[in-house]
């Protein structure tokens, strides 16, 4: 997985120069950031874009938004920047003081006002905004682009900050004086809570702006997404609207997350998922435990550091590591020099520790614009985070309770719980009752590997002795009728392993990236199904199911015949999200070849 | 519009029902203006709605009665 075509381009780009270009020098907070020149180059990007040139909203407009954040967040270090700035634009003092002071007695229109109380919004409680807020900022004149942009100016604000609450960089200009601290001023808490607002969604759930249509094929950092992550985020197609400042995000996250010179890649995304579950954040923590799956994780484990980390196998530098990120991501008033003074004696360098700085930085970048865009999830985020077991502070009720543009933490209660729990305890009955419930499935999953009757029935007695065996050890991280699928899956091994000529499982991938076009394009019959019997279908289907290769017949056995969500699937299988979607796909555009010689408008009679 | 290659590359998320409004709007312009991929996407889904009803490889009880039966009456007797 790589952006080669960004590297080549990263050595003719100057990170300083844009920032002398922007603001006519170079501030503290990116000299900072020298140790890890390609996270400068990342964060210079992202000014570039957002800060620096001109969009929708003027210049002015983004330096009061970045003010009034960091005055909100008491970032002494941002607001002596931003007031700097605004001061250097143009602005009168005594109006950066009203903004610094309490805004709305600022003498600003009310169009301004709202959106800065838009952003503030977003910046001291991302999950807290909702569709009607969009459409008071329409109602205020401002276009989609506007919103779009004030959103993302609202989440570089939050990259700052983070990075400004771990770096503690020297002031660039005199610090302007705050006033005491007031109760409305943000605390680490209110972002993270929601004291009134729980209106429901009015109108619109998400994604809350347009995004028109952006094909990769003009569009290259779309393109290069899709390949490294098997698909095309959400959250990427949220923001078409504005594709310059996608590519910029696209350019920033290539640059930050995927290079391994210091920090692995699972190391950074364990840091975007720890971070994004203390955010409350659904739909980052559903996409980052899907790419620790790609990484190779398995889905429990995944699962595991999202739920807890504590409690996974990682490493003890590794928890510690995750442990800095959240409380730099959420509590970052309590953040101190120590922090970083522990990671170092537990081995990690200097540019390993920035670099965990500028991962949790991006996370709050991306969680807040997701909430600030509504955007949709890509996956159902992992079935295992209830919310009895997610490790937050804070009152979490609230924040369940409410219909909200993401659904916080959706609870899947295994419908098979209160069963297991007494087949653990011995009572043979309720295993009996578990395991009529799943024959079907278990059936499937074994002759889906075995290919044969009766060897799937011998290995459905194995499996059902071995699920007994070893119900003690489940312990609830998956559905259990996941777990019962992976002892289904192994009893099935192990038995081919006894045979010749095993079928491999474990195709390599790049064996399958043949062309899957279709080579039947006969029209069908309109009802094909009404020409036959069900039994020849039946039939039909079986068969070619049996032809397919073993690792999409299982894929689209459990997805179309027993109707699993495709995120079921991934969990059972221990595959990504990706990687299910694309070989069901493949699966089913070649049991459509197979069928197709049968149901066409010109096929006649019997399916055979 | 959008071209096969692009139609193809949505097509996946399309079958799923899991594509945005405006990704919806540029496929259909494009189903309605190219017979193949038309026959591509009627005969896919064709096939997964033949696929889902055909109760294929499905157990009947009177076979997995008797496993479940020698199962349980196996784990009784380990028990006593």
């Amino acid at each position: 997985m790589s952006f080669p075509g960004d590297i080549r381009r990263e050595q003719e780009f100057d990170p300083l120069a844009v920032f002398r270009e922007g603001f006519g020098f170079v501030p503290n907070l990116v000299r900072a950031q020298t140790a890890l020149p390609r996270v400068m180059a990342a964060h210079a990007k992202l000014e570039e874009a957002v800060t620096f040139r001109d969009g929708a909203i003027s210049r002015i407009h983004k330096e009061r938004i970045l003010l009034s954040i960091a005055a909100d967040r008491r970032d002494n270090y941002c607001l002596a920047l931003d007031s700097g700035l605004l001061s250097s634009l143009g602005v009168p003092e005594v109006q950066i003081d009203d903004l610094l002071n309490a805004f709305p007695r600022a003498n600003l229109l009310p169009p301004d006002l709202a959106l800065l109380e838009f952003c503030l919004k977003l910046s001291r409680n991302a999950s807290s905004v909702r569709y009607q807020d969009i459409e008071a900022l329409r109602a205020n004149g401002f276009r989609d682009e506007a919103i779009l942009e004030a959103v993302v100016v609202t989440a570089l604000a939050l990259y700052r900050c983070t990075l400004s609450a771990a770096l503690a960089p020297e002031p660039d200009f005199r610090p302007p004086n705050l006033p005491p601290k007031k109760n409305q001023v943000a605390s680490d808490a209110s972002l993270r809570t929601a004291p009134s607002d729980i209106r429901p969604n009015v109108g619109q759930k998400g994604p809350y702006l347009p995004a028109p249509y952006l094909s990769p094929n003009s569009f290259t950092p779309l393109a290069v997404v899709q390949k490294s992550h098997g698909f095309i985020p959400n959250f990427f197609r949220a923001q078409t609207l504005r594709p310059d400042l996608l590519q910029a995000e696209l350019e920033a996250v290539g640059a930050i997350l995927l290079p391994e010179d210091f920090l692995t890649r699972v190391q950074k995304e364990s840091i975007l998922l720890t971070v994004s579950v203390a955010n409350l954040n659904s739909y980052c923590v559903a996409i980052h435990c899907n790419l620790l799956r790609g990484l190779g994780l398995s889905a429990e484990e995944a699962d595991q550091i999202a739920v807890d980390h504590h409690l996974s196998h990682l490493s003890k530098a590794d928890i510690a590591l995750l442990d800095f990120a959240v409380k730099l991501g959420t509590r970052f008033s309590e953040f101190s020099r120590e922090d970083a003074a522990g990671l170092q004696n537990l081995g990690f360098g200097q540019e390993q520790i920035l670099e965990s700085i500028v991962v949790t930085a991006l996370n709050n970048f991306s969680n807040t614009l997701q909430m600030g865009l509504g955007i949709e999830p890509d996956f159902a985020p992992p079935s295992v985070l209830e919310k009895n077991k997610l490790n937050l502070s804070g009152p979490q009720p609230t924040l369940m309770a409410r219909g909200g543009p993401v659904q916080v933490f959706e609870t899947l209660q295994d419908v098979d719980s209160e069963l297991v729990a007494q087949a653990q305890s011995g009572n043979l009955q309720a295993f009996e009752e578990l395991v009529r419930r799943h024959t079907q499935l278990i059936y499937r999953a074994l002759i889906a590997i075995l290919r044969d009757s009766a060897d799937a029935q011998d290995a459905l007695q194995d499996t059902l002795l071995s699920a007994f065996k070893h119900i003690g050890g489940f312990q609830g991280r998956s559905k259990f009728s996941t777990w019962l699928v992976s002892i289904a899956r192994n009893a099935a091994l192990q038995r081919l392993r006894g045979r010749r000529n095993m079928e491999s499982l474990d195709q390599n991938d790049s064996q399958e990236d043949h062309d899957f076009r279709p080579r039947q394009i006969a029209a069908w019959q309109e009802n094909p199904e009404q020409n036959h019997s069900k039994s020849e279908i039946r039939q039909l289907v079986e068969r070619g199911l049996l032809q397919l290769p073993a690792k999409y017949r299982i894929i689209v056995m459990l997805r179309d015949i027993e109707q699993l969500s495709t995120d079921d699937v991934a969990h059972q299988l221990g595959l990504t999200v990706p990687a299910v979607k694309t070989r069901l796909l493949r699966g089913r555009l070649m049991l459509r070849e197979w069928l197709a010689p049968h149901l066409t408008t010109s096929a006649r009679g019997a399916a055979q | 519009m959008i071209t096969c290659d692009e139609f193809f590359a949505e097509f996946a998320d399309y079958l799923e029902n899991q594509v945005s409004p405006e990704v919806r709007q540029e496929l259909e312009l494009h189903l309605s203006q190219c017979r193949v991929c038309h026959v591509l996407y009627d005969s896919s889904r064709k096939t997964i709605k033949i696929v889902s009803e055909s109760n294929s490889f499905e157990l009947p009880q009177k076979v997995f009665d008797p496993i479940i039966d020698r199962v349980m009456s196996k784990l009784r007797t380990e028990r006593s």
